[in-house]
């Protein structure tokens, strides 16, 4: 008969984690109380004392008790839509749950297939195109300078994505091209492009290479940043696609050229898959760091969601008002970039990248 | 990032060498007028509303402007978000065609970067704002205290100067952005907390307590704030100069949006007949109908009030300089005849 042992109560337990001897017990004291301190403190602040509608604004002490929620209840439009028309405001937001949608389907096992993944892509686009631009089906035109907030932020995290991410794909293979005079130039212009601040390709690819194209090639400064993005994100994916290829031993695809498959086959059936698989943390990775840094386009005069929260606390009715507004747009790029990191752990779980 | 720009704009004036029409006929043609705006806000001078519109004192001589060429601005104004950074690029571009946008006139800028200032429309001067307890009349009650400025800006270098000219030690301890300056000196981290003057009534205004800091007299520097158009384009540099010159007129004369009919009605004097287009000459000599000024003045009145619907009034800066010359001022109108 297997021996049994009685399972712990949970005050034994509990002494056992965190009060077994002197410096535990002093150390979860003081952390302990420091965490319910600052708890305490933070609900005091954001939720107790807080003031929550505009009527009443006048409540909001500058600097006192409780944050001034009812900046946001005045301003998330402004916030969420930037200075699109106000009216037509409807419009922004269901473009913006199109592209999300389509974002979310892309993530469920069932759509993982080219031809299902491509299509919805191009719908979601479509929709959101015709949404924001309007000029068609009775819709009023509304001019891409127009678009902002939440809308143009997931817009321009989206494009670059998709753009992007088959870019990084042919650079990496073009990095592991047998050629020298191939991999080498590859080597050199993704070294240039990861050597440059995101800061200044942006701002030349949307304010001098209009100078520069020629006149008949559409200057939309939107797209062209959205290009210049997109090839910045390619060089850093590349390498890291390249890192997950690098990582497969040389006799997968030995055994592939063995069994008489062709260079396309043996890319796309043995080599990608396996290198996305290793690849897959600095992926989400990559993809965290991009979409934090879609507020750089507020260098061109966008209003993505950043820009439009300073625009939000920037009158002198809620110019005391940064900090609440702050959060807000925090708690947005928080919802979003934590949902991409546990949709990357559940990936990684699936593909068991761990325990192989 | 300069020689970025130095290149950019380099490129845009060959792009503009190229076409020898005026901006004005150009804007003319398209009956829209492309007016800079910001990316966010600036206190005062370009801010947004609850409903995605634009405000400020920048904003409305874009509306003016307009007006003035079209006779309303409902319609004819596009107000393009860009950048500090994108400013020059954006009016070589024509992404723009004039920039409004509380731009001082420095020799670099009027020269290397090839664009033509108007006559000023705002005299910003740096001033110091210290806790009233301190009790500090003028900078040199300041004497053995510290002063807040933010790094990389030519503040630090003005205060210095100053400081030296008038000859009193201060503690000048820097911070890295505008929002860390001010917080440092409402945390009373420093007596004293230099910035330019529209930001710093703001500052004051929006704190919790406006009347406990005082914005001391001294001028330590002043930036001319005008009106920008590429170089070389006489023609649109006029309008902007004799819109600014209208606005002044105004005021003089007493002329506002609400009394611009009735004046209109039984002009005076005949030159104010001239002014709004009763008699003939104002507009056409620029290109303009005649009765340009009358649209001006009705669309956003005289510069009194302008300057107290978006500065005087919602952050208490008086206008100091910025009044007429017959009120102490720097500002006059050009002549009408």
């Amino acid at each position: 008969m297997a021996k049994t042992y009685a399972k712990p109560g949970i005050l034994e337990q509990l002494r056992a984690d965190y009060f077994s001897n002197k410096l535990d017990a002093a150390m979860t004291l003081v952390f302990g109380t420091l965490v319910i301190w600052v708890v305490w403190n933070l609900l005091g602040w954001g939720i107790i004392h807080a003031v929550w509608t505009q009527e009443n604004r006048e409540m909001c002490g500058h600097g006192g008790d409780g944050a001034c929620w009812a900046v946001i209840d005045a301003r998330w439009r402004l916030i969420l839509f930037g200075l699109y028309p106000f009216e037509e405001q409807w419009r922004s937001a269901i473009a913006c749950i199109a592209i999300i949608t389509v974002g979310i389907l892309s993530c469920v096992p069932a759509f993982w297939h080219g031809k299902k993944l491509a299509a919805l892509w191009i719908t979601g686009f479509a929709i959101y195109y015709v949404l924001m631009r309007g000029g068609v089906f009775g819709l009023s035109e509304v001019s891409v300078q127009d678009w902002g907030g939440l809308s143009l932020t997931i817009f321009v995290f989206a494009a670059v994505t998709l753009l992007g991410m088959p870019t990084a794909i042919i650079f990496a293979l073009l990095r592991r091209s047998d050629l020298p005079w191939i991999s080498r130039t590859m080597g050199l212009i993704i070294d240039s492009i990861r050597s440059l601040p995101l800061l200044s390709i942006m701002f030349t690819f949307a304010v001098v290479l209009p100078f520069v194209l020629p006149s008949w090639l559409p200057t939309e400064k939107l797209y062209l940043v959205v290009i210049g993005y997109a090839l910045f994100f390619a060089c850093y994916q590349a390498e890291i696609i390249r890192g997950g290829m690098q990582a497969l031993s040389a006799g997968q695809e030995e055994a592939a050229k063995a069994l008489g498959m062709s260079y396309w086959q043996r890319i796309s059936y043995i080599v990608l898959p396996q290198a996305f698989r290793n690849a897959l943390p600095p992926t989400i990775n990559q993809l965290v760091i991009t979409f934090k840094e879609t507020s750089l386009v507020v260098i061109i005069g966008f209003f993505e969601v950043l820009a439009s929260g300073n625009a939000a606390y920037g009158n002198s009715d809620w110019n005391f008002a940064h900090i609440e507004v702050y959060s807000f747009v925090g708690l947005i790029y928080f919802i979003f970039v934590f949902s991409l990191s546990r949709y990357g752990a559940y990936l990684e779980r699936r593909l068991a990248v761990a325990t192989r | 990032m300069k020689s970025i720009l130095l290149a950019a704009a380099t490129l845009g004036l060959m792009a503009t060498a190229s076409s020898a029409q005026s901006r004005l006929e150009t804007v003319q043609d398209r009956g829209t007028l492309l007016c800079s705006g910001h990316n966010g806000s600036y206190l005062g001078f370009a801010e947004v509303d609850d409903q995605g519109n634009w405000r400020g004192l920048d904003i409305d001589l874009c509306r003016g402007l307009a007006a003035s060429l079209f006779g309303s601005s409902e319609g004819n104004l596009d107000i393009v978000p860009i950048s500090w950074a994108q400013r020059w690029p954006a009016l070589q571009s024509g992404d723009v065609d004039v920039i409004i946008k509380l731009s001082g006139w420095s020799q670099s800028r009027d020269t290397e970067l090839n664009l033509s200032y108007s006559n000023p429309y705002f005299v910003a001067s740096f001033h110091v704002m210290a806790h009233a307890d301190i009790g500090a009349e003028t900078l040199a009650d300041l004497d053995g205290g510290s002063i807040c400025v933010s790094a990389g800006t030519t503040t630090e270098r003005f205060l210095a100067a100053y400081l030296e000219r008038i000859g009193i030690e201060a503690e000048v301890i820097v911070f890295e952005s505008g929002d860390e300056v001010r917080s440092a000196y409402f945390n009373r981290r420093c007596d004293g907390l230099t910035l330019l003057a529209p930001p710093l009534a703001a500052a004051r205004a929006t704190s919790e307590n406006p009347e406990a800091h005082v914005i001391l007299p001294d001028v330590i520097a002043l930036e001319p704030e005008g009106i920008i158009v590429p170089e070389g384009d006489p023609d649109w540099l006029d309008v902007m100069n004799w819109m600014i010159s209208s606005l002044f007129f105004a005021e003089l004369n007493g002329i506002t949006m609400d009394n611009v009919d009735e004046v209109r009605a039984d002009p005076p004097s005949s030159q104010i007949a001239t002014f709004l287009g009763v008699n003939p000459g104002y507009g056409e000599r620029l290109g303009l109908s005649d009765d340009w000024a009358y649209n001006l003045i009705s669309e956003v009145g005289n510069y009194a009030e302008i300057y107290e619907r978006n500065i005087g009034e919602p952050y208490a800066l008086p206008r100091a300089m910025n009044n007429l010359y017959i009120n102490g001022g720097v500002f006059y109108p050009l002549m009408v005849d």
